[in-house]
């Protein structure tokens, strides 16, 4: 099982002001927070970790069937940072999920989950501009995550 | 405080992060936030952090996991003003 999360960086700078006073400690975990502090670039740190809990959740949800807003139980540690990748974990009630992230700086985060740290390389994934009036269901993706003005789509 | 006064204030804070006007206006118990009213998952936290102040009330996380909906977030608040 795999899911994937894409976060529109100059979209999310729009709508949401991740320094508002309580955003950090309703969505993230101490260590993240950590990360995020840490991080050169905090601003991408926040919206890495958020898709890489938004890729995982899309996995567990499907598993689990359960629908919440738990953001901060979706613990995110990250194994290893490459300059072409961000490898990670995301644990949520017991279950792990192993993800791949990368950040193009000011345009978009992308992250893919799965529940095996094998499959993570032969994940493809497509990009479109939101506009592009293709028929992406006829092209079965596993996954399928929109934000701004980028469709990603993972097989 | 009654379910419609209580609708009449929540109703201003989920419309800043509404991207469904329409289903805005037709605002019910049953209205999801994502679903209906198409609220980006990220700003969810935006709806929780403006009751809080609009309420003056503080929203722990096991309580924020159920305010997906207008029916619990009602309830949710009552609890809390309760608890003041």
């Amino acid at each position: 099982m795999i899911g994937n999360d894409l976060v529109d960086l100059q979209q999310a700078r729009r709508d949401s002001n991740w320094m508002r006073r309580g955003f950090l400690s309703k969505l993230f975990s101490e260590l993240e927070q950590l990360y995020i502090m840490l991080a050169s670039e905090p601003f991408e740190m926040v919206w890495l970790l958020w898709s890489m809990k938004e890729a995982a959740y899309k996995v567990y949800n499907r598993d689990s069937g359960l629908r919440e807003y738990a953001p901060a139980r979706l613990n995110c540690k990250l194994i290893s940072i490459s300059p072409t990748a961000y490898l990670g974990q995301v644990r949520i009630n017991g279950c792990t999920y192993h993800t791949k992230s990368q950040i193009f700086t000011g345009n978009y985060v992308h992250s893919v989950a799965s529940t095996s740290s094998f499959n993570l390389d032969g994940i493809k994934v497509s990009l479109y501009p939101l506009a592009s009036n293709i028929d992406y269901k006829a092209m079965k993706p596993a996954c399928v995550s929109h934000h701004g003005r980028y469709l990603a789509l993972i097989f | 405080m009654e379910n419609d006064e209580l609708i009449s204030r929540l109703k201003p804070i989920v419309g800043m992060y509404a991207q469904d006007k329409l289903a805005l206006e037709s605002l019910n118990l049953q209205t999801d936030f994502i679903k209906d009213l198409k609220i980006n998952s990220a700003n969810l936290v935006d709806v929780v952090l403006d009751v809080e102040e609009e309420f003056d009330i503080e929203i722990d996380n096991e309580s924020m996991e159920k305010m997906l909906n207008v029916q619990a977030s009602l309830e949710i608040i009552k609890v809390k003003i309760k608890e003041k």
